[in-house]
């Protein structure tokens, strides 16, 4: 007998039969991103960053001096664990099904996440390509900018439906609509 | 005459006009003006009554320190009581209403408390409601409070929404007058991020009230043109109508911004307040400095107020507060309102000035008295006349306002309010602001500066020094020329001799000379006593008008200089903010996140009943039609799991990843028992200490792979126990080689347990799940019917053949529906957190609710855990202390009642047979209970003084909260199965 699996993403309910054309200010949520917690073992912190930082279609996301999130939408997890295998030094678990990713843009988005974290978002502080993990919306978070006027965030799956509603609200005044990227 | 708009002039937009009204009257005003400019324009001084005395009150001043003119605005649940007039934005159909009046404002019986007033002085309650003491609490209380007072608020729901946000900016400017707009300008032109904020909501401060020129334009103009500079330099951001309140850590500062209280429909998108935290790498203050009231005799008259007001109101609002005005000052300003109110062609009767001469100029044709002082006032719903006295010579002097002038006080109160105290100043008979040391510096007549143009220099000139701080360069602003500036000094005057009536101190508080002699003779000193026993410089307005006026009279009543008496403390917030605004989005279902497992959608479907366990909510019992209680279902659940199966959510355990070649090792010494001969593949239960010996948590662990561990947790303690490992592993063993993350997210668990478990599993895992192949304690990844990689856990909580699998969340919901779908011939059914409690309390298995944080691992029978030959683990060298090893220490019991139809309750403490509940017979208490439907009666576990020695005993349960006493028998704790049989079936 095989079975026949379905996979749902958290944010169905709170996407589904919202959908409508995206305003300048829109949030995205990716539908399978493939997100892997990368860990360097104790001295190996600069080589395993350095070979991290090498590998294609994934981007780095800093979480700690020894700790990362690697994410890509178009590996899939087995490659993406392939190329974590091969460096020495690291230890990785997937997250794929732990973490929500959704990225925001618009010309209002400094002004709404600024009702979401309290870091400075400004481009002469956090450049492009930055991350971090902070507190957005009461949830701990790993927020990158990812383009001018583009971030993406990452929050623990149990925590999706509470973060995402509150982000919904601080765009309230900004017209921000939401849909799945993909 | 009365109060009037002048048939032109001001800032005003006259070809706008909105309707308002005040205690049901309608009147009429123009878009810019405040409630207070619109109320005096249509000839409406009486605008209040007292906090104490129900005395008359109009407005006094022109801005947020307004003590008097407090109103409720607006109507139903979005009443808003204690707005101050004079900052109220009017806006179409505003609703006013005055407070603390009846039958009306003009016609208070409360005024009777002005003939009492004799006996109302201050701490007059302390003395005379001493007895009885209860009555204080039942009756004067409420009675004073009914009499005395301000506002009331509404119980109706706030209907707005509000929003807290945070921002960053290199420079924070703070107040948008002369100073303000310069440092602003300076700083924003050499490229700095600058936040430019003001409570007004026309930025240019005093620059709207005064008639100088600036620039060859009016000082108002001025202030536009720069307003609009500043508003196309992106990196400058302007926040009228915000209210910087507090000063904070780190330079964080606490704003407010009163987003649509000036909308007459507020749209439903927007705030109605936002709360900002603005980070601020340095800070100017340009709040400006307020202008002291003179305390003479009847100064609380409406139509008394302050030069600087009246000024604000002829030339900002075009508005002339009387037909007949006659000036007391001593100094500078009082010259100016005249001056400005003889050029917009209103009738000035007298200047009296309290120094003996000075080089003011005096308009043409008005008569000065110098050396002269206002002794007391007439007129009762408004003032219409004054007796001036000069050398012992009294003259009644016929008036419908009075422009009184004390001199200025910098308002300095941000920067004293993280401990830092104002600087007396002889020079300036003013309070100035500390030194702070550079990143935060006051400007302008904050900072002691009186004219126009030095107050323009200085904003410019501050912000060049922030700039240089900040490694910035600045090119040097062109400062404008100013013309028809006025000389702002004065003599200092604090208290008025010869007073024929009562002095106001604190308007807001009915706090008059009289009472701040009497604390002085009753001992209460202390400036801040004196504060306390008065009640000067408390309530809404915290003294912003009255406080130095205090000071300097206390100052005067001792005979030493205000130096010594200093302030008292200043504190956020400078003035009030809304609960609503501290609150933000902080409220209702989005008070606190809420955390759903991903299994949370398989419980909705099969009925679930939640409960809050911390944030999560937990599925905690599923009922089916015809069970009425809870009970009922509970006991279902139980049974169905005991002789089937049952399918439960365990997802919200915490599970933490762990690796490295010190893994074991670390577990080793984590855990107190052993783990460095865990083989790969299986799981172990293990029981972690704190330092000091006692109980912290406990958990599974599996070998996965030799360096590769996953760990779970109790629910409530997962991330304490991450906490706790990274500890441990960053301070005390950083030799070793190991990482952790948490995984908790990752996956949906679900505890598969009952005699069919295995059955039900085989038909939707691949993998050879025999007895022989996956044996109690097994751990390994599985795979699933269709493919899907799974791990799979056999360990028990509930004594049953059990199996906790683990899938990727997002397949959670699936797994479990295929799980009910495969279980559903055989009997299977959903179980929630109170079943698994009950089977846990039958099987005798410990929880939080026994690891509480004072038991040990012996207190709760699993002494023989700990694994002393170990050279060391966390909490062996504090466990073997006296006190935790002592033989009369409570340890785990079962109990069951002695008769079976006796109902035993967690909380209720035990007894010896025939003793009395005493503190002293106490002998533990029960720590879980439930009905156990296996058994057909209640059971519980207790911890019970040396309790493993009296199995068999009979106790007393007594529960003093429902007044039983129920006879029980002491067990061993394990209810069902001691032998382990089902484990390994």
């Amino acid at each position: 007998m095989s079975i026949n699996l379905l996979h749902r993403h958290v944010l169905e309910d709170y996407i589904s039969g919202f959908e409508t054309d995206p305003n300048p200010n829109h949030v995205a949520v990716s539908r399978r991103p493939v997100i892997f917690s990368v860990l360097a073992h104790r001295g190996q912190e600069t080589a395993v960053a350095e070979a991290l930082g090498s590998a294609h279609g994934v981007v780095l996301r800093f979480c700690s001096p020894s700790e990362w999130l690697l994410v890509s939408r178009t590996a899939g997890p087995a490659t993406v664990a392939g190329i974590l295998s091969d460096i020495a030094g690291a230890s990785f678990a997937d997250q794929s099904d732990g973490r929500v990713l959704m990225t925001i843009s618009g010309p209002s988005v400094r002004n709404i996440l600024g009702k979401c974290v309290a870091v400075d978002l400004h481009p002469e502080v956090f450049a492009e390509d930055y991350s971090a993990n902070m507190l957005f919306c009461h949830v701990a978070a790993n927020v990158a900018r990812s383009g001018p006027d583009t971030f993406e965030i990452i929050v623990p799956r149990s925590l999706a439906g509470s973060a995402f509603e509150e982000l919904l609200e601080m765009g309230r005044e900004h017209a921000l609509t939401r849909g799945f990227s993909d | 005459m009365t109060s009037y708009r002048l048939a032109s002039g001001g800032a005003a937009n006259r070809g706008r006009s909105l309707t308002f009204t005040f205690d049901g009257r309608t009147y009429k005003g123009f878009e810019g003006d405040t409630l207070a400019s619109a109320l005096l324009a249509n000839d409406q001084m009486l605008m209040a009554r007292s906090f104490k005395y129900h005395r008359p009150r109009g407005v006094v001043t022109a801005g947020s320190a307004e003590p008097n003119a407090l109103m409720t605005i607006g109507a139903g649940a979005r009443s808003e009581p204690n707005a101050r007039a004079t900052v109220v934005e009017l806006y179409d159909r505003l609703v006013a209403v005055s407070q603390n009046r009846w039958p009306s404002l003009k016609h208070d019986f409360g005024a009777l408390n002005n003939v009492l007033s004799p006996f109302l002085g201050a701490g007059f309650y302390y003395k005379t409601f001493m007895w009885p003491a209860l009555f204080w609490e039942k009756l004067y209380e409420p009675l004073i409070r009914r009499a005395a007072g301000l506002g009331k608020a509404v119980m109706q729901a706030d209907p707005d929404r509000y929003e807290k946000s945070w921002t960053h900016c290199d420079l924070l400017v703070i107040g948008a007058g002369p100073a303000g707009l310069t440092a602003a300008l300076a700083a924003g032109r050499a490229g700095a991020r600058v936040i430019l904020a003001d409570e007004g909501f026309r930025l240019g401060g005093s620059m709207l009230s005064e008639s100088a020129m600036v620039g060859g334009m009016p000082a108002c103009d001025f202030a536009t043109t720069t307003v609009e500079e500043l508003a196309t330099l992106p990196n400058v951001t302007l926040m009228p109508r915000t209210t910087v309140f507090g000063w904070y850590d780190d330079m964080v500062f606490g704003a407010v911004e009163r987003v649509q209280k000036h909308v007459a429909t507020p749209s439903p998108d927007l705030p109605m307040e936002r709360l900002w935290r603005i980070v601020a790498k340095r800070a100017i203050l340009a709040a400006g400095a307020e202008e002291r009231p003179l305390v003479f005799g009847g100064n609380d008259r409406p139509g008394v107020m302050t030069a600087g007001a009246i000024r604000t109101y002829l030339n900002r609002y075009g508005v002339a507060v009387g037909g007949k005005v006659a000036v007391f000052t001593n100094g500078g300003s009082g010259y100016r309102t005249a001056a400005d109110l003889v050029a917009r062609g209103v009738d000035v009767t007298a200047i009296i000035d309290a120094r003996p001469g000075s080089a003011d100029p005096v308009p043409q044709g008005i008569r000065v008295i110098r050396g002269g002082s206002v002794t007391d006032t007439r007129g009762w719903h408004r003032i219409d006349g004054l007796i001036a006295e000069r050398s012992g010579f009294e003259e009644v002097i016929a008036c419908d306002a009075l422009a009184m002038s004390g001199g200025w006080s910098p308002v300095v109160h941000l920067m004293c309010q993280r401990g830092a105290k104002p600087v007396w100043s002889d020079e300036k008979q003013a309070f100035m602001a500390p030194d702070l040391g550079g990143a935060f510096v006051a400007a302008g007549s904050a900072a002691g500066f009186d004219g126009l143009s030095d107050c323009l220099k200085d904003g410019a000139a501050k912000a060049h020094t922030v700039l240089e701080s900040l490694g910035r360069r600045a090119l040097p602003l062109a400062l404008p020329r100013v013309e028809g500036e006025y000389d702002a000094s004065f003599a200092p005057l604090w208290y008025v001799p010869g007073a024929k009536n009562k002095a106001f101190v604190d308007f807001q508080n009915d706090v008059h000379v009289g009472d701040l002699g009497l604390a002085q003779r009753e001992g209460f000193r202390h400036i801040e006593h004196t504060k306390r026993y008065t009640t000067a410089g408390m309530a809404t307005d915290q003294g912003k008008l009255g406080n130095i006026n205090t000071v300097g009279i206390v100052a005067g009543m001792r005979g030493v200089s205000p130096a010594e008496i200093g302030t008292t403390t200043f504190r956020p917030f400078y003035t009030p903010v809304s609960f609503g605004a501290l609150a933000g989005s902080a409220r209702a279902e989005h008070a606190a996140p809420v955390r759903t497992s991903p299994l949370a959608g398989w419980a909705r479907k099969n009925g679930a009943a939640f409960v809050e366990a911390g944030p999560w909510h937990r599925s905690a019992w599923f009922p089916r039609e015809g069970e009425k209680t809870w009970r009922e279902s509970v006991d279902r659940e139980v049974l169905n799991v005991r002789a089937n199966a049952g399918l439960c959510d365990v997802s919200t355990l915490g599970k933490i990843e762990i690796f490295g070649a010190g893994a074991a090792e670390f577990l080793d010494r984590i855990y107190c028992n052993g783990f460095l001969k865990l083989p790969v593949g299986k799981a172990r239960y293990g029981l972690m200490l704190r330092e000091d010996g006692i109980v912290f948590d406990d958990g599974t662990t599996s070998r996965l792979s030799e360096n590769h561990y996953v760990m779970t947790t109790t629910t409530a303690y997962a991330a304490e126990v991450l906490s706790h490992m990274e500890f441990a592993a960053q301070t005390f063993w950083p030799e070793l080689d190991v990482r952790f993350v948490s995984v908790t997210d990752q996956w949906a668990q679900m505890s598969l347990a009952g005699p069919k478990a295995r059955i039900i599993l085989g038909r939707v895992v691949q993998d050879d799940i025999s007895d022989a192949a996956f044996p109690f304690l097994a751990a390994k990844e599985v795979t699933l019917r269709g493919g899907l990689r799974a791990r799979l856990f056999r360990i028990s909580f509930s004594g049953e053949l059990a199996y906790e699998l683990a899938v990727p969340a997002g397949f959670g919901e699936a797994v479990a529906d295929a799980i009910m779908d495969a279980g559903h011939e055989d009997g299977i059914c959903a179980y929630g957190v109170e079943a698994l409690n009950v089977l846990r309390v039958e099987k005798g298995h410990v929880t939080h609710s026994e690891l509480e944080g004072r038991t040990t691992a012996d207190d709760v029978g699993l002494g023989r855990m700990m694994a002393m030959q170990k050279p060391d683990f966390i909490g062996k060298r504090l466990s073997t202390r006296f006190g935790l090893t002592a033989a009369d220490r409570l340890q785990l019991v079962g109990l069951k009642p002695v008769e079976a139809d006796k109902e035993i309750r967690a909380g209720a403490h035990l007894l010896k047979d025939q003793a009395k509940p005493s503190l002293a017979n106490d002998q533990g208490f029960v720590s879980s209970a439930c009905f156990s439907p296996t058994l057909g009666h209640f059971i519980a576990l207790a911890m019970l003084k040396s309790g493993r020695e009296r199995f068999g005993e009979k106790i007393i349960v007594w529960d003093g909260l429902r007044g039983t006493e129920v006879p029980a028998e002491v067990c061993p704790p394990v209810f069902v199965d001691p032998e382990n049989t089902k484990l390994h079936l």
